[in-house]
């Protein structure tokens, strides 16, 4: 057991950490966000030349054979900047489907384009009535000689706008809630019958209401096995999580952090804010919550990459932690911070804000909750109960 | 990073599972048995596993103390008392004499001698340097003079020794004048303190005049502040008891399931089982909270802010255990009685929780503790 990262893995660390400290102060931040498709296609170029983009993807496609845990990484630096660039849709979201289902001559296709830059790409997998249910799949995909139409539509679609392709999942099989039946298909993003109202989010970030309205695609595009896709996406949803998790984390540092900063210089009745016990017990539950989560970033992230049997429950563990405490940091965060903390214009609200909203993605606290409760091993009912009481060093 | 067991590791829990297997005593034999199973440890070289290795430690590794730590937390052990063996032993090896280290190490690692720890007084609990019970060495510097009272004392009544805290000196800084002491038991007068439920653990401890040759001064005069700190790290660490936590959860979801609620079990109710699930998140959360400060520690670095954490919340979390046992027991769990009303676990539940009421208060009350990693982690006053 080993928690010490690479070499490799620092110096991944020190170049996003230098990128978000070169380019994400507040300012950039919020005027970046307005313009156009909500990001920097120079950032964009940045990534693709310090290979960021291809850290997923085989090195035989250009990429860097990246794990998890060098995401982790990653995700963390660009969370304490809440970096903008689609690198989570396409990197991780669509690089994750592409990875686990694509055939040769579709990651021929698809990876040396977006580790250059060229290509952007996202996953459609949320519908209306599907909450945060994978397998919920209205979207239907019907055969027609050698291709398939496409009818249906997904919700809030990250960068849906600035997408060159969609994967998303459609039914050609099964009833709409049946595991069995669900297919991946790749979906050009200027196809016909392809049509998207496009929202800025409240973090900032784009998304996209899809519609799909008799689109054709080639059998060519069908990412893995036909009604194989539900597997696909559940790795996507895993990659997306422990993705999402690092990226938590590291708004939480930056958090409590500016929070110990803030009050340490803040001065009322006398004192600044950091000496009254309340406010640096509040502190300190932030920094213990933090820790607490991270530690369980850590696990997930290891039991993933290593196959784990714990592996599965610890992601709903990850996600559900996150959601809770990631909730408790933020709002205490902005609490701490007074009238200041209320306004745009401090760093603070902006990370609670994205904290926020990444509850609601993937699944939030009370989904991973019930699914962590219904997993987790249950020993044998035991009429025999221990009967001596459970013992703390004051009962010896 | 890498979480994988690498094939030594899975040799040696393969080893510490058998031999469990083979030699650990259960049932009533857990105290019959007791010294017997101390010597078989004592054999194999595992009877005092945080031990540094000159003083007969094993030398593990990390991964290493958590495999025995999960795989005895897993099971029933005969306890040992953490006063000599986890809290004093430390502060001998560090500070102690070769004379002190020969005379008082030995009886500890056989639990042939039973220690008690003279810290808190009625005015001297989360303000501990504010301690009174004053120790004045005679003329020719050979015998101190005891005179005080401590209380909180756990199982005092059995001990035959207490290490001690005293005070010294008044002219300086609270924390300038204490002097550590080992003070046999025999002339100390102890009255049992009775806590929530009718339990008997924790005693208070008259002192008059009791005589202490300068032998049993451990270090020098007026320092003993230095060497109790360094203890009280170590004590912290001690009590998080994280994996026996978990393995509560586990006893908790067994017995759970023999709870009735109608046709189906207490296992079945959604809000129940949800908060099962909460409290066992938390704890996987610290498990390797608990990994990564060991970690950290193996590279021979004190225990910092983690063991406060671990403290922190592993009090915490034993406490939410012993909540949710009760819970479960429902009705029975008011039984204070020798009868059997109900499920068998749900009596003990009881006395658990109310003993866990003082989990956030002994070792540093939570309060103190979150200062504690206010001052360490953030470099606030």
């Amino acid at each position: 057991m080993d928690f010490q990262l690479s070499e490799v893995q620092e110096m991944l660390r020190n170049s996003v950490q230098k990128f978000v400290s070169d380019n994400y102060e507040l300012p950039s931040r919020i005027e970046q966000q307005k313009k156009g498709m909500g990001y920097s296609e120079e950032h964009w170029k940045t990534f693709a030349q310090l290979g960021w983009l291809g850290l997923p993807f085989a090195e035989e496609y250009g990429g860097m054979g990246g794990d998890a845990v060098d995401l982790m990484v990653m995700m963390e630096e660009f969370g304490k900047g809440l970096v903008l660039e689609p690198f989570y849709p396409t990197v991780v979201l669509a690089g994750t489907a592409i990875n686990a289902g694509a055939s040769s001559a579709q990651k021929e296709r698809l990876i040396p384009g977006i580790v250059a830059g060229e290509i952007k790409a996202t996953v459609g997998y949320a519908e209306e009535q599907s909450r945060y249910n994978l397998a919920d799949v209205a979207t239907s995909a019907r055969e027609n000689g050698d291709s398939y139409i496409i009818n249906g539509a997904k919700s809030m679609v990250a960068n849906g706008e600035t997408a060159n392709y969609y994967i998303i999942s459609a039914r050609t099989a099964g009833d709409r809630t049946d595991d069995e039946g669900i297919s991946l298909f790749l979906v050009s993003a200027d196809a016909e019958g392809v049509n998207g109202t496009h929202m800025k989010t409240v973090d900032g970030l784009r998304a996209s209401e899809l519609t799909f309205d008799n689109v054709e695609v080639s059998k060519d595009d069908l990412i893995g096995d036909l009604n194989g896709g539900l597997e696909i996406l559940k790795k996507v949803a895993t990659n997306a999580i422990l993705a999402l998790s690092a990226e938590a984390v590291g708004a939480m540092e930056v958090l409590y952090k500016d929070t110990i900063d803030y009050t340490a210089q803040r001065i009322q009745f006398d004192h600044p804010l950091a000496e009254f016990q309340t406010v640096k017990h509040r502190m300190v539950e932030m920094f213990t919550e933090t820790e607490i989560t991270r530690s369980m970033l850590y696990r997930a992230t290891m039991e993933v990459v290593d196959g784990h049997e714990d592996a599965e429950i610890d992601v709903h563990a990850l996600k559900f932690l996150v959601g809770k405490n990631g909730r408790f940091v933020g709002q205490n965060a902005v609490q701490l911070h007074g009238g200041m903390g209320q306004t745009e214009e401090l760093r603070v609200g902006h990370y609670f804000i994205r904290l926020t909203v990444m509850d609601s993605l993937f699944g939030d606290t009370n989904h991973h909750l019930n699914h962590y409760s219904a997993k987790m091993p249950l020993p044998e009912a035991n009429d025999e109960a221990v009967q001596r009481p459970f013992r703390t060093a004051a009962n010896l | 990073m890498d979480i994988s067991l690498t094939e030594p590791d899975l040799e040696f829990r393969r080893e510490v599972r058998e031999f469990l297997d083979q030699h650990l005593p259960t049932g009533a034999e857990m105290w019959t048995k007791r010294d017997e199973w101390f010597e078989k440890l004592r054999a194999k070289g595992w009877d005092v596993p945080k031990w540094p290795e000159e003083f007969g430690g094993p030398g593990w590794s990390p991964t290493q103390h958590y495999i025995w730590d999960k795989e005895t937390a897993d099971r029933t052990m005969p306890p040992v008392s953490p006063f000599g063996h986890v809290m004093l032993a430390p502060i001998l090896m560090k500070y102690g004499t070769q004379e002190q280290i020969d005379r008082f190490l030995p009886s500890i690692r056989n639990n042939t001698v039973n220690w008690c720890q003279g810290y808190s007084e009625p005015d001297a609990g989360s303000d501990l340097a504010n301690l009174q019970c004053k120790a004045v060495l005679n003329e020719d510097g050979t015998e101190y003079t005891v005179n005080g009272t401590k209380i909180w004392t756990t199982m005092a009544h059995i001990a035959q020794w207490c290490f001690c805290l005293t005070r010294t000196d008044n002219t300086g800084s609270k924390q300038e004048g204490i002097t550590f002491l080992l003070i046999p038991m025999d002339d100390v007068e102890v009255k049992p303190i009775f806590t929530l439920g009718g339990s008997h653990h924790v005693n208070q401890l008259f002192f008059d005049n009791v005589k202490v040759p300068v032998e049993n001064r451990i270090g020098e005069e007026n320092a003993g502040w230095t060497y109790a700190k360094g203890l009280l790290k170590h004590e912290r660490s001690g009590i998080a008891g994280i994996s026996k936590t978990l393995t509560g959860i586990k006893k908790l979801k067994a017995n759970a399931q023999t709870v009735r609620v109608g046709d189906s079990t207490l296992m079945g109710d959604l809000g129940f089982r949800n908060k099962v699930a909460e409290a066992e998140i938390e704890l996987r959360a610290l498990e390797f909270t608990e990994l990564r400060s060991l970690a950290a520690a193996a590279g021979g670095n004190e225990p910092g802010p983690e063991s406060s954490i671990l403290k922190l919340k592993g009090s915490f979390m034993q406490q939410r255990l012993a909540e949710l046992t009760i819970e479960a027991g429902g009705i029975y769990s008011s039984n204070n009685s020798s009868e059997k009303a109900g499920p068998a676990f749900a009596k003990g539940g009881m006395a658990s929780y109310l003993a866990g009421r003082a989990a956030t208060v002994y070792g540093g009350c939570s309060e103190v503790q979150k200062d504690v990693i206010a001052k360490s982690v953030f470099n606030l006053k």
